[in-house]
């Protein structure tokens, strides 16, 4: 276009090169999804194959949907974070802390008022312990956005504190007592269905509605991608990180209901190996843990994939200890691969704008 | 700008830490008289000894620009297999064979941390998060998860278990093992100050780009500073299995976040380039004291994590805000910088 | 000076591709002791990469290079330093974490294999070198806390520290201010005396002039021209450089002298930077403004735009003041600001066309159940698309695989798409190939005839002759001189910014 006295061949080779690039990109967008799809369906078709007996049981399958939606919730909520270059290490304490929240309020008003007032009051209590979810989430996002302290270790200090206080409220001891309307949700299915993996879909369409289709979502996303760009074309930092932190806060109070839900009681301690679980499915699930891209899709697929891949597991007999091997096989592998495929990409931003220039200037002429 | 204040507070805010140390210190014996008592101080130190071992090899991880969860799986894994190798053989192959063999074990877990993350250019806090896991599957899916009890463990460790520098008149005791202790902190110190390895690593996280062009071999030195650190973490769980006197596959694991929180406390800073030896053995004693003696100054023992916690928080608060305040401060250096 | 003797370096039809795209045509280049050579070109003509080359930190994918009498495929940085080979980065490449004195021997400790380091070593050895050069640095600062010039002398002495037979200096001007920039072509003479082959890069010609005896210019990757320094003049050496004539040709539409006022700032002032700052810009004016590096010109732009803002003064956007505290402020008022350093302030490099077109706009889509209307995103994105007649295969292309003159569209559409007041922009054609640069100007004009109030900070004063209505120059903080209307020439400009 610059210089009309170049030939058409070069116009044409231009063409294919760019072409070319964004058919690149556009498979390194879907990469997430199609790679998760296909692992899922081999997964589930390779432990239904080398144990239908007890794999495909009924039972095990609808452990799976059972136990999928605290992890996919948390998952997503970790994959917030990990959107705008950031991480999450406290969703599983902010998690625990609205179930303790919840257990004890409905335990007290149990035995001071009654049966009957701790059935009416029960919305008031789940509304108080998704509230003290997303005032942890806040608390992040503050230390985040307004303080600046970088999120690892934030959360990191948060987790510990949040975990800390659930500890001190419980006395290290495991709690019991929910709502008999939580527990019972978590009995339910509707069309076999289970309510639990219902409710995670419902989070997975409002998370992908939210980053996807509304202006704070594309924002996150963008602060993800360059925070200097954004800051320049004006987005706030504040208000992106906040809402990210806070709806990460959120989904872990959900999936903290969820926990309730499963069984009625509550502890500090319930779930600590879910924090890398849930990064491995994130990861896996095809988001940049340096921000700026991630599919709900693919981590709600990843979720369902880790949980085959455990139900299988426990169908072979194999231990614990060997899916927590398996999970962080599958953690390195799978960053190790992402990196031999990209690898010729950028070393140094800004070493790399002379590079980068050369080799746009190039495609051009 | 050094000021004499500036150097009382130290290039890593030493000097701050050492004052918060003698505020809680002083608030504590005014808390409760119990406190002020040698069996109080040799306590810590006791408790403070393996910590500062792991401390130390994550604060040469985050010099580099890294940080790494993995050593406590590393530790334990070295530790207990050399412990059970031994049991299961029924021999005692002697104090320094069972360092060196499991520094050898601890080192080659480190080497792989180190291969994938500098070859590969990956998340440090990923990566080691997800070796944690694979180490400690390992060990106890093929190595053994069974407790190794004082009576089974080899002789030669459980005689230095009970062997004490110094038995303090009124309580209290000096391990033996604060030998070796001191002296890696030592070695570590004068490792970063006075050998070439050293400076390369706070070069390298100071700017990893800038260290390849000076001819630094950075993926070369990150590999060794990878496997030195396993090596470390396998010192510190050899020395946590003698001063216990027992081999729990189980242990360890979980008390990463206390360390990664002292060497914080301490100095280092999670961006690479920052951090000293001193900071680190001043953040360890501070995070020990805090979680020795809250039930002694009347505080239940359920409170130490949440007040670990709340301590790193408000170290890392000071640091953010001390960084805001230096970044407004110098206007013309500013400009200058991004002109 | 022509001193007769072997080259130093000698470098042989160097090709280097990135992803298939040459960034380097058979390049050859031979550098000679005590001769200033200048690698001259405009950005992304394949400077840095033959920079990266021959300290050994990028391999070529054919080609040859010769020094101390042996000849090889490639060097490693270890091989090159060896060699006497020295290269002053653009950023320096300096760790910021240690002091001044480490910085400069630490590469002399590592050349020659040392274990162990000495403090009293290091300290000797960069007093030696400082004292050589006769400058001034505290030695026991950390970097971090030196001053950009400081730092760049760091950056010298660390170069000269060992037995540098080779200096290249990567636009070593850039940061510096018109005494620094003569203090360091002093350095640059006395090395000369002592034989170092200097290697000279920049894109600046008249320092380019100034300082060489040998130039050679690429462009897009390929050598155009080589020779004496005295067989070239300004205008030869930016017709090779940007391979045509440099128009001064004034394609501006006339102005309504009584259009309404769109920015009127008073008395701006920021202390170090700039002092009692007035400028107006009325509707459908491009107000150009320039001045030396470091005079302040970038910083005025900096501060209406609120990425540092002002210490006092007034800017009142039509008719409105506001106070300008923060980015924010400025893109609430009405102002759009199109920044230098487009890759990391201006784009989403991983984000695609479509993305980067409304990331400053994304509010106004908003439809009332608080989702965005994809539709309208959808038309004014296909829209700027053809307006400004972006070469991309669709809107959902990445940005990074865009060329310099498209990627700057991309920043211009996203700001287009916001319908600012004011738009500002800061060197709006750097790094841009020509073509491309006469259709943004071209864009900017057509932006101003429909009533945008434009300012374009440039180097470039053939750019600012042909397209502004008023230039204003900076220097040391204050506008100094105002052109308007034709009495805008660049040979008075130049005359001007130099005072």
């Amino acid at each position: 276009m610059s210089d009309p006295s170049r030939g058409s061949l070069s116009q044409i080779n231009q063409r294919v090169e760019t072409a070319y690039n964004a058919a690149i990109a556009r498979i390194h967008v879907q990469r997430g999804v199609g790679r998760m799809a296909l692992l899922l369906v081999a997964t589930f078709v390779l432990f239904a194959a080398l144990n239908p007996g007890v794999f495909l049981s009924e039972v095990n399958l609808q452990n799976i949907g059972l136990v999928a939606p605290e992890i996919g919730l948390l998952s997503l909520a970790v994959m917030m974070a990990m959107l705008t270059g950031g991480i999450d290490l406290s969703v599983v304490a902010i998690a625990n802390a609205t179930a303790i929240t919840v257990s004890s309020l409905y335990t007290s008003v149990l035995n001071s008022q009654g049966q009957g007032a701790a059935d009416s009051m029960t919305p008031l209590i789940l509304l108080a312990g998704v509230a003290v979810g997303v005032a942890l989430g806040a608390i992040n996002g503050v230390l985040v956005s307004v303080v600046g302290i970088t999120p690892i270790l934030v959360t990191l200090g948060t987790m510990q504190l949040y975990n800390g206080l659930a500890l001190v409220w419980t006395g290290g001891v495991t709690i019991s007592g929910a709502p008999g309307g939580l527990t019972s949700m978590g009995s339910t299915a509707i069309l076999g269905v289970p309510v639990l993996l219902l409710i995670l879909i419902v989070a997975a369409v409002a998370i992908a509605v939210l980053i996807n289709r509304t202006a704070i979502g594309r924002k996150i996303a963008l602060q993800g991608a360059n925070p200097v760009a954004s800051k320049y074309s004006g987005i706030s930092a504040r208000s992106t990180l906040m809402m990210t932190y806070i709806t990460s806060g959120l989904l872990s109070a959900v999936a903290g209901l969820v926990f309730l839900s499963r069984s009625p009681s509550a502890s500090a301690d319930y779930g600590s190996s879910y924090v890398l679980l849930v990064i491995v499915i994130v990861v896996l699930g095809g988001t940049n843990p340096n921000g700026g891209f991630a599919t709900v899709l693919g981590v709600v697929l990843a979720t369902l994939t880790l949980q085959v891949l455990s139900s299988g597991f426990t169908a072979m007999r194999l231990s614990a200890y060997e899916y927590a091997i398996a999970q962080g096989l599958i953690l390195v592998g799978v960053m190790v691969l992402d990196q031999v495929k990209i690898k010729t990409r950028k070393r140094r931003p800004s070493t790399d704008g002379e590079k980068q220039d050369a080799v746009a200037e190039a495609t051009t002429k | 700008m050094r000021t004499a204040l500036g150097r009382l507070r130290g290039a890593n805010n030493e000097g701050l830490l050492v004052a918060v140390i003698i505020v809680v210190a002083v608030a504590m014996s005014i808390a409760s008289p119990a406190f002020l008592t040698p069996g109080t101080f040799f306590a810590l130190v006791r408790s403070s000894m393996v910590p500062l071992v792991f401390a130390l090899g994550v604060l040469l991880v985050m010099i580099s620009g890294g940080i790494d969860v993995s050593f406590p799986a590393i530790a334990i894994f070295a530790a207990y297999t050399t412990v059970r190798w031994a049991k299961d053989g029924n021999l005692d192959p002697g104090l320094v064979l069972i360092f060196v063999i499991a520094m050898v074990v601890g080192g080659l877990l480190g080497l792989f941390n180190g291969v994938v993350i500098a070859r590969f250019r990956l998340p440090t806090l990923i990566v080691t998060l997800g070796t944690q896991t694979i180490y400690k599957g390992v060990l106890l899916t093929y190595i053994g998860s069974l407790y190794i009890s004082a009576s089974e463990l080899p002789k030669s460790i459980t005689r230095l278990s009970d062997v004490h520098l110094w038995d303090v008149p009124g309580g209290g005791y000096l391990h033996f093992m604060i030998i070796p202790v001191v002296l890696v902190a030592v070695f570590i110190a004068w490792m970063l100050r006075w050998t070439m390895f050293g400076r390369s690593i706070y070069a390298i996280g100071g700017d990893a780009e800038a260290a390849r062009r000076v001819g630094i071999r950075v993926v070369r030195t990150q590999v060794w500073l990878y496997t030195l650190v396993g090596a470390l973490a396998a010192l510190g769980g050899v020395v946590f299995v003698i001063l216990g006197k027992n081999a729990n596959p189980q242990a360890i694991v979980g008390t990463e976040l206390d360390i990664i929180a002292a060497v914080v406390l301490g100095g280092a800073s999670i961006f690479g380039g920052r951090g000293s030896v001193v900071g680190t053995v001043l953040g360890v004693v501070l995070v020990q004291l805090i979680n020795n003696n809250l039930v002694l100054v009347g505080i239940p023992s359920t409170w130490q994590r949440a007040a670990v916690g709340m301590l790193l928080l408000l170290g890392v608060t000071a640091q953010a805000l001390g960084r805001t305040r230096a970044r407004k401060r110098p206007v013309i250096v500013q400009k200058e910088v991004e002109a | 000076m022509t001193v007769v003797a072997e080259p130093v370096l000698e470098v042989h039809n160097i090709v280097k591709t990135y992803g298939g795209v040459h960034a380097l045509k058979s390049v050859s280049i031979s550098l000679l002791p005590g001769e200033v050579h200048c690698l001259a070109g405009e950005n992304g003509s394949g400077k840095s990469t033959l920079i990266k080359i021959i300290s050994g930190v990028e391999r070529p994918d054919s080609g040859s290079i010769s020094i101390g009498g042996s000849r090889r495929s490639h060097l490693t940085p270890n091989e090159a330093i060896r060699s006497g080979v020295q290269v002053i980065y653009q950023d320096f490449s300096l760790f910021p974490n240690l002091t001044a004195a480490e910085n400069i021997a630490m590469l002399s400790e590592l050349a020659e294999r040392r274990r162990f380091s000495s403090r009293k070593r290091i300290y000797a050895e960069a007093d030696r070198i400082v004292r050589e050069l006769g400058l001034k640095i505290d030695l026991g600062a950390e970097v971090e806390s030196l001053s950009v010039a400081d730092r760049q002398l760091v950056a010298i002495c660390r170069a000269l520290v060992g037995d540098a037979k080779v200096l290249i200096m990567d636009e070593p001007t850039t940061a510096l201010t018109h005494t620094e920039v003569d203090r360091l072509f002093t350095i640059v003479r006395r090395l000369q005396e002592r034989g170092v082959a200097v290697m000279f890069v920049s894109h600046k010609l008249d320092e380019v002039l100034q300082i060489a005896q040998r130039l050679t210019i690429l462009r897009n990757g390929e050598l155009v021209e080589t020779g004496p320094a005295s067989d070239y003049t300004g205008r030869s050496v930016a017709k090779a450089m940007t391979g045509r004539e440099v128009s001064e040709d004034r394609l501006v539409a006339p102005v309504d002298k009584d259009a309404a006022l769109l920015l009127d700032v008073k008395n701006l002032t920021r202390s170090g930077d700039f002092h009692h700052i007035d400028l107006q810009l009325r509707v459908g004016e491009i107000l150009g403004i320039t001045g030396l590096l470091g005079s302040g010109r970038s910083e005025i732009a900096e501060a209406i735009f609120g990425i540092r803002p002002a210490h006092s003064g007034e800017v009142i956007v039509a008719g409105q003041s506001h106070k300008i505290d923060s980015i924010r402020d400025a893109v609430r008022a009405g102002i759009g600001y199109v920044p230098e350093d487009r890759l990391t302030q201006g784009l989403f490099l991983d984000a695609s066309i479509a993305d980067n077109m409304v990331a400053s706009s994304l509010d106004s889509y908003r439809t009332k159940f608080g989702l965005l209307n994809r539709k309208r995103i959808r038309d004014s994105i296909a829209d700027l698309f053809k307006r400004l007649r972006i070469q991309a295969p669709n809107v959902a292309a990445v940005v990074h695989s865009l060329s310099g003159g498209n990627a700057q569209r991309v920043v211009l559409a996203k700001w287009l798409d916001r319908k600012p007041t004011i738009l500002v922009l800061n060197g709006p054609t750097v790094g841009v190939d020509i073509g491309s640069k006469e259709e943004i100007l071209t864009i900017l004009r057509e932006q101003a005839a429909a009533g945008m109030g434009i300012i374009v900070i440039s180097d470039d004063i053939p750019e600012l002759v042909s397209s502004c209505h008023r230039v204003l120059i900076v220097h040391e903080g204050r506008i100094v001189s105002e052109f308007v209307g034709e009495d805008i020439n660049a040979n008075e400009i130049h005359k001007r910014m130099a005072a």
